[in-house]
């Protein structure tokens, strides 16, 4: 084979991996989602011209039309409060107090960023579900069946998962130290 | 030794290539498609006021079910694009404007439009806008404007969508 032609062919085949890698690593998270608070991360540069190239790129696949942190804080969680992989076998209890946001609220998503069905048609929890005496400690039970009582997030059974927590109009104390912020506590309880 | 130099050389500088360029290139392709996908299914330069996100209604990845989404795909090339926004008393919303890389140009809540219906116009460097119109100027023309509307539960929407029906987005005449 001439030297011209295993060149072409190198070439293409190295654009292709490199685009191939490009691709494959804007899925799999946030690109530089630098800052971390328990099992939560973000990044205050979403959806600005200042991000880099590889968080712009994560974005776009993962949460596309994302605001600015002056808008919005988007928090991801991935694990449990002790580094666990969310897991839809398990039940989980979700703990915190009201957070410093105009509204927030928590979303459970599939490990490819989409709402999944369920029966009581809860995707979602959110801070007007809590009532003045649950301000200072909210409860809400994560897990694929309903608790006999209290807050219920559905996850599904079999099927790792993803949260998103958003805190829209944040107050300035917490975009002030976004790290050491309350957040919520997520807790492994049992696993089926 | 050329045989194996020349061709590793040039596989390890292409990989390189291939991802640095592949990170520029993936915003904008799926903001392409996306821009595409809202503009196929009610025009272009024109607001739409989507269902609400289930399982069964995701055009986006990530989709929040607390929010009513209304989207224009807008093209600056058929000249500058006039948005309108009616916010709803009481209740948070924001205009965003999305450019072709997906960077926000502008973005505005309820409470700093002074919960008051405001209009802004899209305009590309050079494009002539109607005198005393507040102008964003974007690097791309096309894009997307997205206002969002938070919902305490799925059932207001009935009573809430008229007033986010007179939210618009249009050519500027």
């Amino acid at each position: 084979m001439k030297t011209w032609l295993r060149v072409s062919l190198a070439t293409i085949a190295g654009l292709a991996l490199g685009a191939g890698a490009a691709w494959t690593m804007a899925g799999k998270g946030f690109g530089r989602a630098d800052i971390v608070n328990g099992p939560w991360t973000t990044s205050l540069s979403f959806g600005t011209s200042e991000t880099d190239a590889s968080t712009r790129a994560s974005v776009a696949r993962r949460g596309l039309l994302a605001l600015p942190s002056t808008e919005t804080i988007y928090w991801q969680a991935s694990v449990d409060s002790d580094g666990n992989p969310l897991d839809g076998n398990c039940t989980y209890a979700m703990t915190g107090t009201a957070l410093d946001a105009r509204w927030w609220s928590i979303t459970f998503y599939d490990k490819a960023g989409y709402l999944v069905a369920n029966p009581a048609n809860i995707w979602s929890f959110s801070g007007a579900a809590i009532t003045d005496a649950e301000k200072a400690a909210w409860r809400v039970t994560l897990g694929p069946n309903r608790p006999a009582t209290g807050h219920w997030l559905p996850s599904k059974k079999g099927k790792g998962f993803d949260l998103t927590l958003r805190l829209y109009n944040p107050g300035a104390a917490f975009r002030a130290a976004p790290a050491t912020s309350a957040l919520p506590v997520i807790k492994r309880e049992t696993c089926a | 030794m050329n045989r194996f130099i020349l061709p590793a050389a040039a596989f390890l500088g292409a990989t390189l290539v291939g991802y640095l360029g592949g990170q520029v290139l993936i915003p904008r392709v799926i903001m392409a498609i996306a821009t595409k996908g809202i503009a196929a299914r009610t025009g272009i330069n024109t607001m739409a006021h989507g269902k609400l996100a289930t399982p069964e209604n995701q055009p986006i990845v990530r989709p929040s079910p607390d929010l009513a989404y209304s989207t224009c795909a807008f093209d600056l090339s058929q000249g500058p694009v006039r948005i309108n926004v009616v916010p709803v008393a009481g209740r948070y919303s924001s205009l965003s404007i999305f450019d072709a890389r997906t960077d926000v140009a502008f973005v505005r809540n309820d409470i700093q439009a002074g919960g008051k219906p405001y209009s802004i116009t899209l305009a590309r460097d050079g494009q002539s806008v109607p005198a005393g119109s507040e102008t964003v100027r974007l690097k791309y023309d096309r894009g997307i404007a997205l206002i969002r509307l938070l919902l305490a539960n799925p059932a207001e929407i009935g009573a809430l969508d008229g007033v986010r029906q007179q939210s618009g987005c249009a050519v500027v005449k």
